[in-house]
Order: C-alpha cells, then sequence, then structure tokens
C-alpha cells in the first residue's frame, strides 16, 4: 500500500524537481536533455536488434561469442575498430537485451572492451591519430530515420540500430555541452597531494573527469597536457588513468537504466571489473611502475616519454584486470543474478510445477493441469480486458446483454504486455515441464499431449484477440449503429462462451461429464457463425456499413469465431472427469467438427420441414 | 523352454489387452449412464423453461447429448464385439 503510494508520488515530484532545475540552470537542462535523448538512443538500439533476433546476426554472435576467448577477441576488436569502450559497452547491452546473447558471454565482450580501448591511448601516443566516430552521428541519424520508413523488417531494424547511434552519440554531445562549464572547475595542479591519499584523490578527480567530459579518451589527452605542463606528478597521471578508466563505466550504467534486468547485470560486471582492477592498479602501483619502465625499457621507449609510458600503463593495468577477472567469470554471473533479480511481480512464475513430482506421472499430470488452469484463468481476464470488459461481471449472474450496456465504452489495454507479464513464462514453464516428464505410460502421454495443445490453444487465443483488438476498440463507440451493434455481438459471444466455460469448469468437481457438455457449446459455436454471415450479407446489401466495415467484420468474426473454438479447445484438453477412465471415455465420445456440423444439419431440416 | 516364455509374454501381451478393453468398455458405461441422466434433465429443463431464447438453448443441447449417446452405444457395441472374438 505504502510503495503504491510512493509510486504515485515519487514520478510527479521527480517532474517538478526536474522542471524547477532546468529553469533555474540551463547547463543542467542540457545534461538532463543529454541523458533523455541517450536514453531514447538506447531504446532504438535495443529495438533494432530486435528485428535481427533469431536471424544471421544473432548466429553470428552465438558463434563469435560462444567461448570466452571468442568474446573476449570479440570486445577487442570491435572496441580497436569503433575506439569506443563506451559504445562497445551499451551495444552489448542492448545485445543482451534483445536476448541476442547471454550474460556470460556480454561480461566476455565487456572484458575484451577493456583491453580493446588501451589500444586508443597508442593510436593518440604513437601515432597522434584521433578516430573520432561521433562524427558520423548526423549521417547515421538521417540514414537511420529514411531506413525506419521502410516496409522491410531488417531494413527497420538496420535504421532503428543508426538512428539509436545517432542518438547516442548527440545525447553524448548535449551531455558534455552541459558539462562545459565543470570543466574550467578542474585546476589539476591545485589538488596535487603526494602517497596514497594523492593517488585515491586524482583517482576520483579521473573518475569525475570522465563523467564530466564523456570519454575517457578526452580525460587521457587531459592527463597528457597536464603532464607535459608538469602540472602533476607522474604517479598522480596514473591516478587519473585509473580513474578514468572507471568513469567510463557511466555510459554503461546510464545506458542500461533503459535495459531489462540483464543489461543492468552486465553493466553491473563492467563496473565491477573496472572498480576491481582499479583497485589492484592502486594497491600494486609501485610494482606497476617497475613494470612499465622493464617493458619501456624493452621497447624502447624513451624514459622521459610519459605519453607512451602512460599507453604501456593502461594496458598493462587492463590486462592484468582481464588476466585477475577471467577466473571469476561464472561467480560474477552468480553473484549478479543474486544481486540484481528479475522484478518478483513483473513475470508470472510457475505455483505447481515442482521438481520432485516428475518422477510420478500422476502427480506430474495433476501438476500441469492445475498450473493450466491457473495460465488459463489469467488468459481469460487478459482476453475479458482485450474485449473492454470485466472479468467478474461477465461471471456474474447479470443478464450478459446488461453486461455489454453497461460496459460500452472502448478501453485501451495493451495485450502484448499483459502476455509478456503473466502468459509466457508460465506457458514456457508447461511446455518444459512436459518434457522433463519422465512416465511411458500410454495414458499419461497421450495427457500431457493434450495438455500441450491446450496451451498452444491459449497462445492461440491471445493472437487473435490482439487482432480483433484494433477494430472494436474503434468500432464499439462507433457513430454507426449498425457496426457498432456488430462488435458489441462479437463482445457479446466472446463473454457468454466465457461464462459458460466457467460454469462447466465450476461443475468439474461434481459428477458431471464436462469435456462433452463442450460439444453444445462448440454446436452454438457453428450456429452463431452461420447467423452472422446472414446478418453480415443483409448489413452490405443494405449499405447499413461500408465496404471497409464490412471487410473488418468478416475479419473481425472469424477472429472471434477462433478465440471461442480455442477457448473450448483449451477446456476440452485440460479438464478432466472423475476418474481417468471417465475421461478417456469423454474424449472418445466428444462430438468432432463433422459430427457437430451433422448435428446442426439435422436441426436446420428439422426448421423447413417445420 | 524358449517356447514356454514366448507363450507367456504373448498371455501377458494378451492379458493386457483384455484389461485394456475393459477399463475402456468401464469408462463408457459409466458415462454413457451419465449421459442418460443429462438427457432426461435437460428434457425435465426444456418443459419447465418460459424462455424462448434459453428454451432454443436448452434444445441444442439435448441434440448433442442425443448425438453423444448415440455415438457411445455405437463404440461400446463395437468394443463389446471386439471382447467376445
Amino acid at each position: 500500500m505504502l510503495k503504491n503510494n510512493l509510486r504515485k508520488v515519487l514520478l510527479p515530484t521527480i517532474l517538478i524537481v526536474l522542471a524547477y532545475g532546468f529553469w533555474i540552470s540551463p547547463d543542467f537542462k542540457e545534461i538532463a536533455a543529454g541523458v533523455a535523448i541517450f536514453l531514447f538512443g538506447m531504446l532504438a538500439l535495443e529495438e533494432g536488434f530486435k528485428a535481427f533476433t533469431g536471424g544471421v546476426l544473432e548466429k553470428v554472435l552465438k558463434k563469435t561469442t560462444n567461448k570466452l576467448w571468442k568474446s573476449l577477441s570479440f570486445g577487442v576488436v570491435s572496441t580497436t575498430i569503433m575506439q569506443s569502450s563506451s559504445l562497445v559497452s551499451v551495444i552489448t547491452i542492448s545485445f543482451l537485451g534483445a536476448g541476442l546473447i547471454g550474460l556470460a558471454q556480454g561480461i566476455g565482450i565487456i572484458f575484451g572492451a577493456n583491453l580493446g580501448t588501451t589500444t586508443g591511448a597508442w593510436l593518440v601516443a604513437g601515432f597522434g591519430l584521433k578516430v573520432k566516430i561521433s562524427a558520423y552521428a548526423m549521417p547515421m541519424l538521417v540514414f537511420g530515420v529514411i531506413l525506419i520508413f521502410q516496409q522491410s523488417r531488417h531494413l527497420k531494424g538496420a535504421g532503428y540500430i543508426l538512428a539509436g547511434l545517432g542518438f547516442l552519440f548527440l545525447g553524448i554531445h548535449h551531455m558534455k555541452e552541459g558539462f562545459e562549464a565543470f570543466k574550467g572547475a578542474i585546476d589539476l595542479a591545485e589538488y596535487a597531494v603526494a602517497g596514497y591519499p594523492g593517488l585515491f584523490l586524482f583517482t576520483l578527480i579521473g573518475i569525475f573527469a570522465t563523467v564530466v567530459m564523456q570519454s575517457s579518451h578526452a580525460t587521457l589527452v587531459l592527463i597528457i597536457t597536464a603532464l607535459a605542463a608538469q602540472q602533476i606528478s607522474y604517479e598522480n597521471a596514473l591516478a587519473l588513468a585509473i580513474g578514468a578508466n572507471v568513469g567510463t563505466t557511466i555510459t554503461a550504467i546510464l545506458g542500461a537504466f533503459s535495459s531489462n534486468e540483464v543489461g543492468k547485470r552486465l553493466a553491473g560486471a563492467h563496473l565491477i571489473f573496472n572498480v576491481t582492477t582499479g583497485l589492484i592498479a592502486i594497491v600494486f602501483i609501485h610494482q606497476l611502475l617497475l613494470a612499465v619502465d622493464l617493458v619501456s625499457a624493452y621497447a624502447g621507449i624513451a624514459e622521459t616519454d610519459y605519453t607512451l609510458k602512460l599507453a604501456v600503463f593502461h594496458t598493462l593495468f587492463n590486462l592484468i584486470g582481464v588476466v585477475v577477472m577471467i577466473p571469476f567469470t561464472n561467480h560474477l554471473v552468480r553473484f549478479l543474478e543474486r544481486v540484481i533479480k528479475s522484478e518478483p511481480d513483473q513475470y508470472a512464475q510457475p505455483k505447481y510445477l515442482n521438481e520432485s513430482a516428475l518422477e510420478f506421472g500422476d502427480a506430474a499430470l495433476e501438476a500441469l493441469r492445475q498450473e493450466t488452469a491457473r495460465v488459463y484463468e489469467k488468459a481469460v481476464g487478459v482476453i475479458a480486458k482485450g474485449v473492454s470488459l470485466d472479468k467478474e461481471l461477465i461471471f456474474s449472474d447479470v443478464s450478459m446483454k446488461q453486461v455489454i450496456k453497461v460496459q460500452n465504452k472502448a478501453v485501451a489495454y495493451n495485450i502484448d504486455d499483459a502476455y509478456e507479464r503473466e502468459i509466457k513464462s508460465l506457458c514456457s514453464a508447461i511446455l518444459d515441464y512436459t518434457n522433463k516428464i519422465t512416465s511411458v505410460e500410454p495414458v499419461i502421454g497421450r495427457q500431457i499431449s493434450r495438455i500441450r495443445l491446450a496451451n498452444q490453444s491459449l497462445l492461440s487465443a491471445l493472437k487473435d484477440v490482439k487482432h480483433l483488438q484494433k477494430n472494436m476498440l474503434q468500432y464499439i463507440e462507433s457513430d454507426n449503429p449498425e457496426i457498432s451493434a456488430e462488435y458489441n455481438h462479437l463482445r457479446q459471444r466472446i463473454a457468454k462462451v466465457m461464462r459458460r466455460l466457467e460454469r462447466i469448469r465450476l461443475s468439474e468437481q461434481e459428477s458431471e461429464t464436462s469435456i462433452l457438455s463442450l460439444d453444445a457449446l462448440k454446436l452454438t459455436l457453428e450456429t452463431n457463425m452461420e447467423l452472422l454471415q446472414e446478418r453480415l450479407n443483409g448489413l452490405i446489401r443494405d449499405g447499413g456499413i461500408s465496404a471497409d466495415m464490412a471487410i473488418s467484420l468478416m475479419n473481425d468474426s472469424n477472429y472471434t469465431y477462433n478465440i471461442i473454438n480455442n477457448l473450448i479447445q483449451i477446456n476440452h484438453n485440460y479438464l478432466k472427469s472423475e476418474e481417468g477412465l471417465e475421461t478417456e471415455a469423454e474424449h472418445m465420445i466428444a462430438l468432432n467438427k463433422d459430427e457437430i456440423d451433422s448435428v446442426l444439419a439435422d436441426g436446420q431440416k428439422q426448421t423447413e420441414q417445420r | 523352454m524358449k517356447f514356454n516364455k514366448l507363450l507367456k509374454k504373448l498371455k501377458i501381451y494378451l492379458d493386457s489387452d483384455a484389461d485394456q478393453l475393459r477399463k475402456e468398455d468401464e469408462g463408457l458405461a459409466k458415462v454413457l449412464k451419465k449421459l442418460k441422466k443429462k438427457e432426461h434433465a435437460l428434457k425435465a429443463k426444456i418443459a419447465a423453461e418460459k424462455d424462448k431464447d434459453d428454451r432454443e438453448q436448452l434444445q441444442q443441447e439435448l441434440k448433442v447429448v442425443h448425438s453423444q449417446r448415440e455415438k457411445g452405444i455405437k463404440l461400446l457395441a463395437t468394443l463389446r464385439e471386439k471382447k467376445r472374438k
């Protein structure tokens, strides 16, 4: 309760504080806008990568990252090419967010990116070369947006990726601009302190400077300049470089805000890696200095060439970090999974599928049946909301005409979201469980395949409701009374079946033939379909509805037919009788489509004769 | 010895087949009894129902139950025929 109230208050408070901040500080406004654009870029990037799930990109990524050395090399190579570890880390976060790779592979890439980023120092120091990928930001945005307008799923995906990258750079640019005012405050000479306190202080300054400038490369340039001007000692310069390495994780952390828990875990791994590496470097700074001198002497780097020595240091301490952290990769994955959990309420978790029941066919079957009943109840709730009705009212004793009359307003409802949160995880857990059952009894096997079918029908019903919802929301409140009446009719039919099914379900415990009771529903379904066809022909003939409306109604009456049919099928496949013998007998007697049709034809003949 | 073993296996197989038939017979008979009851109950309900729509729905249900009983009876007859053979 308190949590809910807090949530309600939190958003308006944040908005007010931000608005006040924008009013008093233009710099703050610029930084916040930068963060917003950056996050928007992340969303676009993830959207883009989603278009490639199950395709070539996923295959390539899986092949190139399926072993630790491969994911490491992937990180090194991609960062060397792009010259931005931040970019590689945010792209990796979006790979994870889109489900293209796993956390362990992501961690490998991040480790590799940390090594790859050291090539930047070599390029700057050795060749004075500076690759500036941000120069491509604007063209990326333009090309991206053009591609987004294309029909092809892959072109659209590529468009989102390009636009996402463009927005990332644009966001970073605005953040930099906003921080420009603070940049002047970084006067390194002012803070010169000797010994370990100095080391820690300069590490913190390095972190701050990198956050402010949004680039560890820029910090490195600053360090080299300060070192050349003898504003700081060589040791302090190294501490700054360590700080820059930690500070660079801010981009990944920022990127993870828009990602799911897997993306957040990766950002966590990035932070842990860089902080640990930084700590190791600080603790063993003297040994590292010695090692840098040795390597420099071996490589023929002059004693006073601090720029190149800094590059050696940068490479060395990141290399040590990778070597130290690799053995702990799995521990790191487990730790992050424990610390950053999926929100418990976000995705429904199975309640009845326990592992111990797996060995006993009957117990496992009962667990599956109960879980299917649970997911069915959830699905019925989603379907009811999908057609703008209240489940409780559908199941009440109020006449159905009255139910529809009372709820005659279209209520928008996100079926996809509800499916992700409530249904998907349960259905996949159920299917997974059916595969684990070891019983070989043919009766159990038959019933398991029925449970699978029930879940399959459930998913189809939800998909059809999603299609139906689109026009239904538009037409139930239409000014044209004919089309509005027809769409309300469709809602009523679905609701009626849901009510009858609920009553059959409730009578399941009593000595009823619940599976066979479903046949009457099948007959009603066929009868109603014929009646609707007749009405539809009349409406088209009399010009009561436009051609567009008629096409929508034709499609949607088919969706309604499928929804009802699937709802019946779900119950047909998971309901049971008092005894196993009777369940099987009921399945034998249940009428098939042809038999239902022949009952229907007999009824029509009798009516005609009368 | 080997022949005896084979005979034993055959007997178990035939017995399990017979057991299966017995179970099916039992199940069908029970369900048919329930359907018969249901048919009577529906007839009584139809006679008492005043609302036209509801009566039509009940009549449809009756037709379905009747067809199910017919199908069940045929199935049971075939099953018993099989058992006799």
